[in-house]
């Protein structure tokens, strides 16, 4: 036998009739779950029939879900932005421009490594600029002569960025180191810097680098290189540069009684040496 | 001096290379007859070491830690990439929010991992992202990357772990992970749920595809023994 149209049509209304019935089951069984608690036993289930009356027919118990091995806590928002610090080792040797293109006039080259035999790092200021061709630069300081100078290079002429949240304060005119970390002292120290004729030059620098272990009780028992140059000694082996260490004269400290590098008692260098990283911005005032 | 990006370069880091010579070394006879060995060893320094580590890591079989071990090795990444590009402040609108959130999420995340599995944890890494935490376009791609290999990984492990109740936290893991995804499509103006079902990825896959974004870092040489200063003293 053919279906006809109306046998379609009764089909439809039949379905429809059924799924107003799940419907309303579904319902009914939100309703108790929320009136009876989570604890009761989960309620019967309605099933409307032909004749109106209702079938209870229990759900099965559904499992406890199991409990987390760990949480995970509250998200982690960072604080303190503005006493962080951004260095990163130049991956090959590059001219450092004065503005952010290729065509730019060239300010100094950057090495990839320094005379120490260490990795080259440079300061990484500012915010980073993507030009018309959509190359990424960043404005970095490095180690000049006059002290201070900036430039930009291209991102990728950079490794990664490492970030600092160190900054360390020599105070010139008090003879006094103080290592802040997220803006706050946590160390502090008299110091010995240069003589009148060899000026500790004042400014913006960073730690460049660490040495350790050498035989020269004159420079103590650690050496931290910095970015600074003394402006005097320029034919100093090495370029002249400013470093912040030990001494085999600790009688001397505080005072004005070096070539231009920050000297501290040994113990003091030593305990500075557990809180200070490489790549700390310096001000020297 | 050379940084080439290479998976050997970075052993020292003991990151990735360490994570997935345990993964994949753990699936074969002497995977088994080293973690055989592990338990003896681990059973006679039982008075010390295992006082010291969390009851997740204590209770945990190997392969459970191993897995959530996978896992952070993959968090680190991603958290230190959500914090340096907000700590860059290139990114703008709605991209800085969502480097800003997801970044929490992902250091929430390495820190609960690292808290459960105690001395066990893997050491974090040193990581490269190059222009992707300075540019806005690159940040989508990298972020969108990181979060579907995490929401694949997850997918992927979560049938090998032992333990329900570490799977339940992977699962809530992988949950807002799949947020991360939508929400960096969405942003990078791409579909939010571009398919109706997510394949997971294997181990391997998720190695490999780190291996080829290039992300792996070698920590720069900024210390040096035995060299006399030649600064001006």
């Amino acid at each position: 036998m053919s279906r006809r149209r109306g046998d379609g049509r009764r089909g439809l209304v039949a379905a429809g009739l059924v799924a107003l019935g799940l419907i309303g089951a579904a319902i009914g069984v939100v309703a108790a779950l929320g009136s009876s608690g989570s604890t009761d036993a989960p309620p019967a289930a309605h099933a409307a029939t032909k004749h109106g009356r209702h079938h209870h027919r229990k759900l099965p118990p559904l499992p406890e879900a199991p409990a987390p091995a760990f949480k995970v806590g509250k998200p982690i928002y960072l604080k303190h932005v503005g006493d962080l610090s951004r260095y990163a080792p130049v991956l090959r040797v590059v001219d450092a421009l004065a503005e952010p293109r290729a065509s730019a006039s060239s300010v100094a080259p950057l090495y990839t490594t320094t005379s120490d035999g260490t990795t080259n790092i440079v300061l990484v200021i500012g915010h980073p600029h993507t030009d018309a061709h959509g190359r990424v630069w960043v404005k970095v300081r490095f180690p000049s002569l006059p002290n201070g100078l900036t430039g930009w290079v291209p991102r990728n002429a950079l490794g990664l960025m490492v970030l600092v949240r160190t900054h360390l304060v020599i105070d010139l005119e008090h003879l006094r180191l103080t290592l802040l970390r997220n803006g706050r002292p946590i160390f502090s120290a008299p110091v010995g810097v240069g003589q009148p004729q060899w000026p500790t030059p004042r400014g913006s620098f960073y730690v460049r680098d660490k040495l350790t272990e050498y035989a020269s009780p004159f420079y103590g028992p650690i050496a931290f290189g910095t970015s600074a140059r003394s402006e005097v000694l320029t034919d100093w082996p090495d370029g002249g540069f400013v470093g912040i260490h030990g001494t085999n004269e600790p009688q001397l400290i505080p005072g004005r009684i070096s070539h231009g590098c920050v000297r501290l008692r040994n113990e003091d260098i030593l305990r500075l040496a557990r809180l200070l990283p490489v790549g700390t911005p310096i001000t020297i005032k | 001096m050379s940084h080439e990006l290479t998976l050997e370069g970075i052993d020292r880091s003991a990151t990735i290379a360490e994570a997935q010579d345990r993964l994949l070394g753990s699936q074969t006879r002497g995977g088994l007859l080293r973690r055989m060995a592990a338990l003896g060893a681990g059973g006679a320094l039982a008075g010390g070491v295992m006082a010291a580590l969390p009851q997740v890591a204590r209770a945990a079989t190997q392969n459970d830690i191993d897995i959530l071990n996978f896992a952070l090795t993959l968090e680190y990444p991603a958290a230190a990439f959500f914090t340096e590009a907000e700590r860059n402040g290139a990114l703008s609108g709605e991209t800085a929010v969502a480097a800003r959130v997801i970044g929490a999420h992902e250091r929430a995340h390495v820190r609960a991992l690292r808290h459960a599995l105690g001395p066990k944890a893997v050491k974090r890494g040193h990581y490269d992202f190059g222009d992707a935490t300075e540019d806005q376009q690159k940040f989508h791609d990298a972020g969108i990357w990181f979060e579907n290999v995490a929401v694949g990984y997850l997918k992927g492990q979560a049938p090998l772990i032992d333990s329900d109740a570490i799977l339940v936290v992977a699962l809530g893991l992988h949950s807002v992970e799949a947020r991360h995804a939508a929400w960096m499509r969405r942003i990078g103006g791409d579909v939010p749920a571009p398919s109706a079902f997510d394949a997971p990825i294997t181990r391997e896959s998720a190695i490999s595809q780190f291996r080829a974004r290039g992300y792996l870092a070698i920590e720069p040489k900024t210390t040096v023994k035995k060299r006399a200063p030649t600064v001006t003293g």
